[in-house]
C-alpha cells in the first residue's frame, strides 16, 4: 500500500494533480461548463501518459470542477454545475448580506471534507458498497426523486401551493422532446429545436442567472455588500469554527454524497439536494435555511464532492459509470487497457490504488487552490462596477449555455426561460421549485414508467411501488420532509385549541383587488400550461403519456386550490420589486440581440455589441466619456479572452460569422 | 525522437496513405471533431475513445470527442447537416436508430439525409442473465416464459432500438410473451439486471466483455460464435434465425465533397485494419465489420432497412 501512495507523490503526478484541480475549479466556476465537459475535453492529453498519471489528472479535474460550481452559486445565484444547486439557497443570501468571502471559504473546507470521505470510502469500502448499490432499482430512484422534490416544502414556505405548481411546471418542461425511454416525441409542437428537450444546465442558468441580471440592472444598489472594514482575508478561523459547529452536518452530508454517488446514474445534483434536505430538517440554528444559514453550504458542498469518490465505486467495481464524468473516465480507462471489476481491488493492481491516493492528493490541494481562486472570484465580483459586471456575466451565461451542446438554440431557450423565471417570481412562483422539477422530473419519470411496466408484468403494481423495504424508508423520509416546515404552524394550532384564550392573529392585511387579479392571472397561466399539456397527452401512447398526464392533472387541481385560497384568504404572495422597467427590457433585448447576431457577426463581436447595450442598461451614475471608454475596453478584453479560451483550449466550435 | 521528426513521420505516413487519391483538399484539414450523439459511457463513446489514439497515430492530428446527447441520438443527427462539410466534423451513427426513428414522427432528420461514410462494427444482441440466475440455458428461459406469460422481464436500452426489436422478434419465433422494460442506455439496463429488478437483459456481447463472470450469456445473435465467448451458442444454433445488433459507423454532413467522404471512409478503414485495434475491440465484445462509402454502403443500408422496418412495425414502434 505504501508503494502506491509514494507512486502518487512523484513530481509529475503532484504537478498533474495541482494543474488538474486548478483547471477543474476554473472550468467548473463558469456556469454551463460541467465536470463532464472539463474531463472530456482533456482526455486526449492523457494518451501519451502512463495510466496512473492520466487517471490522477482526470480525477483532479473532476474534483476541482465539482467544487468550482460553488463560486457562481454563491456570488451570482447561479449554480456553476447542477451539483451546486443547493449552494445557491444559502450561499447567495450570505453573499448579499456581506458574507460572500466567508461563504466561499466554508464551501472550500466543506468540499475538502466531503472529497476525503468519498475517497476513503472508495479506498476501503468499494466492493461491498457497489454490491449494495445494485439493490437500488427503478422504484427506489423514483422515490428518491420524489424525496428530492420534497425540498419544495422548504423552499416555498411563503406559498406551498405555488411551490408545488412551480415544481409541476418544471417537470412538464423536463418532458419536452423525445422521451428517452418511450421514444415518443412530446410537447415540441412540431419544432425541431425542441426535439432534444430543454437542456437542463442551460435552463438552470436561465432560470437562476437571468433574473439576477435583470434586477441588477434595474436597481441602483450594489450587487453584493462588501464589508467596508477593510480586508478580512479568507476568514479561515470563522469558517473553521462554522464547520466545527456543523460537524454532524458535514459528516452526514459527506456520507450521503458518497452513498448517492455510488448509485449508478444518480450523481451530484441529487446528493446535494438530499443532504441539504436532511441538514435543514435537523438544524435548529438561526437564520432559517434558505436565508443564509452556512449549514446549507456545508451540506451541499460536502455532499457533492463526496460523490466524486462515491461515483468511482460503481465505475471501478462494476464498470458502470456512477456519474457522467465517471463515464468519460471509464472510457479513458478502457483505452489505457485497464479492466474494471472487483478484481481490480484484490489483484493488488497498482493503478487503482495510485489513482485513489491521487484523489486524496487532489482533494487536499483543493484547499490552497480553492481559497486563492475563490478569493480572486469574490473580489472581482464584489468590486466590479455594475455596468461592467452585468455584461461580463451575461456573456458568460451565453457562452456557457452554448458550450453544453454547441447549440445556439439552447442559448435562446436559456434566455426565454430566464424571462419566464423572472415573471414567475414576481407572481410568487419562485424559481427553485421549477428547477427541482426540471432536474428531478426526468429521473422520477424513468423510475415511474419502469416500475409501472415491471409491476404490471408481475400483476402487482401496488406491491412494486410500496412493497420494497428500501422504498418504504425513502417514502418515510419524504413524508417527514414535506411535513417538517409546517410543524411550527401545526404546533401553534394544537396549542391554541388547548386554551380558551384567543391567540394572536396570523392574518395579514388583505391584498387589494388589483393584486388579487394579478395573482389569479398568474395562476390562470399555469393552469393553461397544464391544460395544454393534457391536450397534448391525448395523442401519445400510454407509456409516454402516463407520467405527464398525472403531473398535469395534479397541476390543474393545485391551480384550482391556489385560486380558491387567494379568493378566500385574500392573501397574495408576490414580489413587486421596484426599479426601471426600461432597463429591465434593455437587458433582455440586448441579450436577445447578442444571440441573434452571433452567427452573423461572430461570437465575440456579437458579445461585445451585446455588452454595450447592457452597459447602457445597467449604469446608474454619470460616467465620463473616458470612463465609458475604459469600461468598454475592459469588457471587450474579457469577452475576447473568453472567446479565445473556449475556442482554443476547450475546442468549442463557436460560430465565426463575418468578423470574429 | 523530436517532435518535429515525429510530425514529419506522421506527415509521411499520411501522404503515403493518400498518395493514390491525391486531391486539392487534403484530409484531415486539422483536428477533427468526432461527435457522439449520446452521452458519455455507452458503446458509442467507448468505441470513439478506442479509435482516438489510432487516428492521432495515423495523421498526427487530434480527433476530439464531444457529446451532443438527446432524443436517442436525434438531436445530433438533426443538426449534422448544418455543420462544417470540410472533413473537420464527423458524427457517430447507430442502426437501427437512424432507420427507425424518422418513421416514428418528426425527429428532425430523415434516413436518407445522413451520409454514412463507414460502418465499422456492431454489438451483437445477446440475452444476458446474472451468474446466479436460475436460467442456465436459453431453453430454461423459454420454458419459464411459457409457464408464466409476461412475467419474465427483460431490461434493454431504449425503445425502437436493437435490444427492443430483437426482443419482439424473439418472442414471435419462440412463441412466448415476455415484458421488455426500456432503460436509458446500456449502463442502466445492466444495473437493473445485476440488481435483480428484471429477470434478464437484452444486452450486447459487450456486456459479457465488461462484466466477466458476474453474468452469463445464454445466446448471441451472430452468424458464428463470438471469438471472445466460444462457449456461448448463437441463436441460430439453437434454432432461432436471429442475427442482429446495434451497428455503428460515422457520417459526414451532406455537403461534404465526394473526395472528402472517401477520405473519411479510408481513415476509419485504416483504423479498423490495425491488428492491435481489432484485437482490443474483439476482446471488448465488439464484432467488426467493414462497410465503406459508396455502392457497398448503399446496398448495405437498403438491406438493413428491409430488415428493421417490418420488425419495428411488429414491435408497435411505428404504424
Amino acid at each position: 500500500m505504501l508503494d502506491f501512495f509514494l507512486a502518487a507523490l512523484t513530481p509529475l503526478n503532484l504537478l498533474l494533480a495541482l494543474a488538474g484541480v486548478a483547471a477543474g475549479t476554473i472550468i467548473g466556476s463558469v456556469p454551463g461548463l460541467t465536470a463532464t465537459m472539463a474531463v472530456a475535453v482533456l482526455v486526449p492529453l492523457t494518451f501519451g501518459m502512463p495510466p496512473e498519471s492520466a487517471l490522477i489528472l482526470l480525477g483532479a479535474i473532476y474534483t476541482g470542477a465539482i467544487y468550482g460550481g460553488a463560486y457562481a452559486a454563491i456570488l451570482l445565484n447561479t449554480p456553476g454545475t447542477p451539483s451546486a444547486i443547493g449552494t445557491t439557497f444559502d450561499g447567495y443570501p450570505m453573499a448579499k448580506r456581506g458574507d460572500g468571502d466567508l461563504a466561499v471559504t466554508i464551501a472550500c473546507l466543506s468540499s475538502l471534507v466531503g472529497g476525503i470521505v468519498g475517497a476513503a470510502a472508495l479506498l476501503l469500502l468499494a466492493p461491498p458498497l457497489a454490491e449494495a448499490a445494485l439493490a437500488f432499482g427503478p422504484v427506489e430512484y423514483f422515490w428518491l426523486a420524489i424525496f428530492g422534490l420534497s425540498l419544495i416544502a422548504a423552499l416555498s414556505t411563503r406559498d406551498f401551493l405555488k411551490g408545488l405548481i412551480g415544481a409541476a411546471f418544471g417537470i412538464l418542461i423536463a418532458m419536452v422532446g423525445i422521451s428517452e425511454t418511450s421514444a415518443e416525441v412530446r410537447f415540441t409542437f412540431g419544432s425541431n429545436t425542441l426535439l432534444g428537450g430543454i437542456e437542463t444546465v442551460s435552463a438552470l442558468i436561465g432560470l437562476y442567472c437571468v433574473p439576477v441580471l435583470i434586477e441588477l440592472a434595474a436597481t441602483s444598489g450594489r450587487h453584493l455588500k462588501e464589508d467596508s472594514g477593510g480586508t478580512r482575508g479568507f476568514r479561515l478561523p470563522e469558517a473553521f469554527s462554522t464547520l466545527m459547529r456543523h460537524k454532524v452536518n458535514v459528516i452526514r452530508s459527506s456520507v450521503i454524497g458518497t452513498l448517492v454517488g455510488a448509485l449508478p446514474g444518480a450523481g451530484g445534483s441529487i446528493a446535494g439536494l438530499v443532504a441539504y434536505s436532511e441538514a435543514r430538517r435537523t438544524d435548529r440554528r438561526a437564520p432559517a435555511y434558505g436565508q443564509g444559514n452556512p449549514g446549507g453550504i456545508v451540506a451541499t458542498e460536502s455532499a457533492n464532492n463526496a460523490t466524486v469518490g462515491g461515483g468511482f465505486i460503481p465505475t471501478l467495481v462494476l464498470g458502470i459509470p456512477g456519474t457522467p464524468p465517471d463515464a468519460v473516465i471509464l472510457g479513458a480507462l478502457l483505452v489505457q487497457g485497464v479492466r474494471t471489476g472487483p478484481t481490480l481491488f484484490s489483484d493488488g493492481s497498482s493503478i487503482v490504488y495510485t489513482f485513489i491516493f491521487g484523489l486524496f492528493l487532489a482533494t487536499l490541494l483543493m484547499l490552497p487552490v480553492g481559497l486563492l481562486i475563490g478569493r480572486f472570484a469574490y473580489r472581482s465580483i464584489v468590486r466590479a462596477p455594475k455596468a461592467g459586471l452585468v455584461p461580463v456575466v451575461a456573456f458568460m451565461t451565453i457562452i456557457g449555455s452554448f458550450a453544453i451542446r454547441n447549440s445556439l438554440s439552447d442559448v435562446g431557450i436559456m434566455l426565454a426561460l430566464g424571462v419566464v423565471g423572472w415573471i414567475a417570481n414576481r407572481r410568487g412562483f419562485s424559481v427553485s421549485p421549477i428547477v427541482l422539477g426540471l432536474i428531478l422530473g426526468r429521473i422520477a419519470e424513468e423510475g415511474f414508467v419502469q416500475s409501472w411496466t415491471i409491476g404490471d408484468a408481475m400483476g402487482n403494481v401496488w406491491g412494486q411501488f410500496f412493497g420494497r423495504p428500501l422504498s418504504l424508508v425513502i417514502i418515510a423520509l419524504t413524508l417527514l420532509s414535506f411535513v417538517y416546515p409546517f410543524l411550527p404552524a401545526l404546533t401553534r394550532l394544537l396549542r391554541r385549541r388547548g386554551t380558551a384564550l384567543p391567540g394572536p392573529s396570523d392574518k395579514r392585511e388583505p391584498a387589494d383587488p388589483a393584486a388579487i387579479l394579478r395573482d389569479l392571472a398568474g395562476i390562470s397561466v399555469m393552469a393553461a400550461v397544464a391544460g395544454v399539456a393534457l391536450w397534448q397527452c391525448a395523442g401519445l401512447n400510454p407509456e409516454a403519456a402516463v407520467f405527464p398526464r398525472t403531473i398535469a392533472t395534479g397541476m390543474l387541481v393545485l391551480c384550482c386550490l391556489a385560486a380558491l385560497e387567494t379568493l378566500l384568504t385574500r392573501r397574495v404572495v408576490e414580489d413587486r420589486s421596484y426599479g426601471s422597467t426600461g432597463r429591465r427590457a434593455g437587458v433582455v433585448a440586448s441579450m436577445a440581440a447578442g444571440i441573434a447576431l452571433a452567427p452573423v457577426l461572430g461570437f465575440a463581436t456579437a458579445g461585445i455589441a451585446m455588452a454595450l447595450g447592457l452597459m447602457l442598461s445597467s449604469e446608474h451614475n454619470n460616467r465620463s466619456l473616458r470612463g465609458w471608454g475604459l469600461l468598454a475596453l475592459s469588457v471587450a478584453a474579457v469577452i475576447t479572452v473568453f472567446t479565445i479560451g473556449f475556442r482554443e483550449a476547450l475546442s468549442v466550435p463557436l460560430p465565426g460569422g463575418l468578423i470574429f | 525522437m523530436t517532435k518535429f521528426t515525429l510530425h514529419a513521420v506522421a506527415t509521411a505516413i499520411a501522404a503515403a496513405l493518400f498518395a493514390a487519391p491525391a486531391s486539392a483538399g487534403d484530409f484531415p484539414p486539422g483536428q477533427v471533431e468526432y461527435i457522439i450523439p449520446f452521452g458519455p459511457g455507452g458503446e458509442s463513446d467507448i468505441t470513439a475513445r478506442m479509435q482516438q489514439p489510432y487516428f492521432e497515430k495515423l495523421y498526427g492530428e487530434q480527433m476530439i470527442v464531444s457529446y451532443k446527447p438527446g432524443g436517442g441520438g436525434a438531436v445530433g443527427w438533426s443538426q449534422l447537416n448544418g455543420m462544417a462539410a470540410d472533413g473537420s466534423v464527423i458524427m457517430g451513427v447507430n442502426l437501427p436508430h437512424t432507420i427507425v426513428k424518422p418513421l416514428q414522427g418528426n425527429v428532425g432528420f430523415e434516413t436518407d439525409d445522413i451520409v454514412n461514410a463507414y460502418m465499422f462494427h456492431y454489438t451483437p444482441d445477446a440475452i444476458v442473465v446474472r451468474a446466479d440466475s436460475p436460467y442456465q440455458s436459453l431453453d430454461d428461459l423459454i420454458a419459464a416464459a411459457k409457464e408464466n406469460p409476461r412475467k419474465i422481464t427483460f431490461s434493454g436500452s431504449g425503445k425502437g432500438t436493437a435490444n427492443h426489436l430483437v426482443s419482439v422478434r424473439f418472442d414471435e419465433l419462440a412463441g412466448i410473451e415476455t415484458t421488455y422494460v426500456s432503460f436509458k442506455g446500456t449502463g442502466a439496463a445492466v444495473t437493473a439486471m445485476l440488481g435483480g429488478q428484471v429477470s434478464a437483459e437484452w444486452g450486447y456481447t459487450t456486456v459479457g466483455g465488461g462484466q466477466g463472470d458476474k453474468v452469463r450469456m445464454l445466446a448471441v445473435a451472430m452468424e458464428e460464435r463470438h471469438p471472445a465467448f466460444p462457449d456461448v451458442p448463437t441463436f441460430r444454433e439453437l434454432g432461432y434465425d436471429i442475427v442482429s445488433g446495434a451497428y455503428r459507423g460515422v457520417a459526414v454532413p451532406k455537403d461534404t465533397p465526394e473526395e472528402t467522404r472517401q477520405a473519411v471512409s479510408d481513415a476509419i478503414a485504416a483504423i479498423n485494419a490495425d491488428p492491435e485495434f481489432r484485437q482490443k475491440m474483439i476482446d471488448g465484445g465488439f464484432a467488426l465489420i467493414d462497410v465503406p462509402y459508396g455502392p457497398e454502403m448503399d446496398a448495405w443500408m437498403k438491406a438493413r432497412a428491409e430488415e428493421y422496418i417490418p420488425a419495428a412495425r411488429a414491435a408497435g414502434v411505428i404504424d
